[in-house]
């Protein structure tokens, strides 16, 4: 059992790739904001990437063991200790009954951190799923951030033993910066019909900014004046933003009047304005780690072609290949 | 090796409209989706029943890689997995589909029919409309005597209230999508005799209650959940999401609603509406829905046929009524 002390800002159990199969039911699929450090969190304490973890974000946490365990740590660095002593990240560790877990705010860079131990967070499963989702307030532990005097159950963990001291290999952790290359793809509404030329090409070659106003439904950037390929919506609306509503992909760049917001884990699946560039699988977790009000984004335009490979080299880096031991 | 990078247009492919098909267009929306539109930005009922075709046959040919569909009003979004199913691979084996998709007067739609009782200006939409009046839009011109529901009726050139809700009550409404919210139906009136229209709240209003029901443009709605809206409000229902899933009806999933269901609003009072809603949490009340039936387009084109004096009729009582009205 893991009791909370401090639930933080928002932690919240997440697991991967969420639930998945409800969009024509309005069910964005919830999941970590950057799966990257969650699989690599649940792959460092042998447990399927997928598995469901915590995603802490901002810091705040504070929890105690009640069982013997190992515990991991990755994503954003928030001064981690076990009892009192840091706590290396990207790396696993045996915790015992009573040891107590202390995360606090994140330092230069990066947002979120994520917390697996072994054998999972064992929250009920909600439609196939154990992701909290935000908005809708389900799955996850009570459909809600952990706080204060929550005890939240742990599954089995076996082997604990050959499980501690497995590290991410330090070349392959991913370095956070105040300014991101993200890559996308465009469209699906971007030019020559809905936006011109000269739009994407200031969208793919601006330094966006991050607004303060972001989180789990959206990433907001700053507003812009695009000069738009046609005069108004027509019967969707006066705005040349308004399309007739369609679905909305997971991550992709929604475009409201004026101002871009990235649709991520907990987003809206539907709605009536365009979408001018959609974020590959590879990068998505980018956008986990970006700092509201800070951080700025450079998108970077990819083909399909190297949108997949990169799909790949993604999954092959998460794999046992990429562990060493401390 | 990735190739140097060389930009991708949105646009993946096209098929020219060809007889009965319309045009369709593939884009990328991402390397995990794809999004298929068909024919032009127009508010066409028949392009939503030819998604559903589409969407059947997706379902049939069961492409391994496609991962999940969201049909919408004249749109399809497919979650696939490009690792396994290359993106060309999947929209030729779409642009196969076409054919095999029957002309839409050919169709038959599963669709689930369901009443719903429905509060017209009820007293929980009331409360909330004059919040929004005391704290966000004193001067809101959609609010009259404390509702939206005789806005409705001036804008459309309808006498009274009373003629609203005997012009919602005429037709069955056409969930075309779910979407932006879990379980939020977005409804458009099967009888365009009776397809009343509306402009948006400006600004917003903060809140809504649970089951209220509305309309934005042309379209319908019910909110699943208490939460912000635009839409002018008209009525309450009963619970269409219940996460605790306390009724039958929510014990596969807290989501009531499926894309393709028709619904039928059926008059009752406040005191009913209350006494019904107590029955659905206590989960004695079973919603009145009808499984098996099927939208037979052939017999609607028909219809729509046979009323199209009728609708350009209203159309420009309509036309006349918005000269006069303020817009919020």
């Amino acid at each position: 059992m893991f009791e909370v002390l401090e639930g933080g800002i928002q932690t919240t159990v997440q697991d991967f790739p969420g639930r998945v199969g409800y969009l024509a039911l309005g069910t964005y699929p919830a999941g970590p904001m950057d799966h990257f450090a969650f699989r690599v969190a649940n792959l460092l304490v042998g447990n399927s990437q997928g598995t469901a973890a915590l995603e802490v974000t901002v810091g705040g946490l504070k929890a105690r063991f009640h069982d013997r365990r190992v515990l991991a740590v990755t994503g954003a660095d928030m001064h981690a200790t076990l009892n009192g002593r840091p706590l290396p990240l990207w790396e696993s560790v045996g915790v015992e009954s009573g040891d107590q877990l202390e995360m606090k705010t994140v330092k230069a860079t990066g947002f979120r951190a994520y917390v697996a131990v072994s054998g999972a967070f064992d929250v009920p499963d909600y439609m196939g799923s154990r992701a909290t989702f935000t908005v809708g307030g389900f799955g996850g532990f009570e459909g809600r951030g952990l706080k204060k005097g929550d005890r939240v159950p742990l599954g089995r963990g076996d082997g604990i033993d050959r499980l501690i001291g497995r590290r991410l290999r330090p070349s392959l952790r991913p370095p956070y910066a105040s300014h991101w290359e993200i890559e996308a793809m465009r469209g699906p509404q971007a030019d020559p019909d809905y936006l011109t030329p000269a739009d994407m090409q200031f969208f793919f070659s601006h330094a966006w900014k991050v607004d303060r106003n972001s989180n789990r439904m959206g990433v907001r950037l700053e507003s812009h004046k695009w000069q738009w390929a046609r005069t108004s919506g027509g019967i969707a609306g006066g705005h040349p933003s308004n399309i007739l509503d369609n679905g909305y992909a997971v991550w992709t760049v929604n475009v409201c009047g004026d101002q871009p917001i990235i649709l991520v884990a907990d987003g809206p699946s539907l709605g009536g304005f365009i979408c001018n560039a959609t974020l590959i699988y590879a990068s998505t977790w980018k956008v986990g780690q970006l700092v509201p009000g800070r951080d700025t984004i450079m998108f970077k335009e990819v083909t399909i072609e190297e949108a997949t490979q990169r799909a790949r080299d993604l999954d092959a880096t998460i794999s046992e290949r990429s562990i060493d031991r401390g | 090796m990735p190739q140097a990078s060389q930009v991708n247009p949105s646009v993946i492919d096209t098929l020219h409209a060809a007889g009965e098909r319309p045009a369709v267009v593939y884009r990328y929306a991402g390397d995990r989706f794809l999004l298929l539109e068909y024919g032009e930005m127009v508010l066409d009922l028949t392009m939503n029943f030819r998604i559903f075709g589409l969407n059947e046959a997706i379902k049939r040919a069961d492409i391994d890689g496609v991962i999940e569909t969201v049909p919408a009003l004249r749109s399809m979004l497919i979650q696939y997995d490009s690792l396994r199913l290359p993106t060309r691979e999947l929209v030729e084996t779409l642009k196969k589909l076409e054919d095999a998709i029957p002309s839409v007067d050919n169709l038959s739609i599963p669709s689930r029919r369901l009443e719903l009782p429905m509060a017209f200006a009820d007293q929980w939409t009331r409360s909330d409309i004059e919040r929004y009046v005391k704290y966000t839009r004193q001067d809101a011109p959609n609010v009259i005597n404390g509702h939206n529901i005789e806005y409705i009726a001036s804008y459309n050139g309808l006498k009274d209230v009373e003629e609203v809700i005997q012009y919602l009550c005429a037709t069955e409404w056409w969930n075309a999508c779910i979407g932006f919210w879990p379980g939020l139906p977005f409804m458009f009136p099967l009888d365009p005799r009776y397809a009343i229209v509306t402009p948006k709240y400006n600004p917003t209003r903060p809140w809504t209650p649970e089951g209220a029901v509305g309309i934005g443009g042309p379209c319908v709605a019910i909110y699943p959940v208490a939460s912000p809206g635009g839409y002018q409000l008209f009525g309450r229902t009963i619970p269409i999401f219940d996460l605790q899933q306390r009724n039958p009806a929510f014990k596969a999933n807290p989501i009531l609603l499926k894309p393709a269901d028709r619904i039928q609003w059926v008059r009752v009072t406040d005191d009913e509406l209350e006494a019904i809603r107590a029955r659905v949490y206590d989960g004695t009340y079973r919603y009145k829905l009808v499984e098996y039936e099927v939208l037979n387009v052939k017999a609607y084109r028909r219809f729509l046929d046979s009323v199209k004096d009728e609708v350009a009729a209203f159309q420009r009582r309509q036309a006349e009524a918005v000269k006069h009205i303020p817009i919020p």
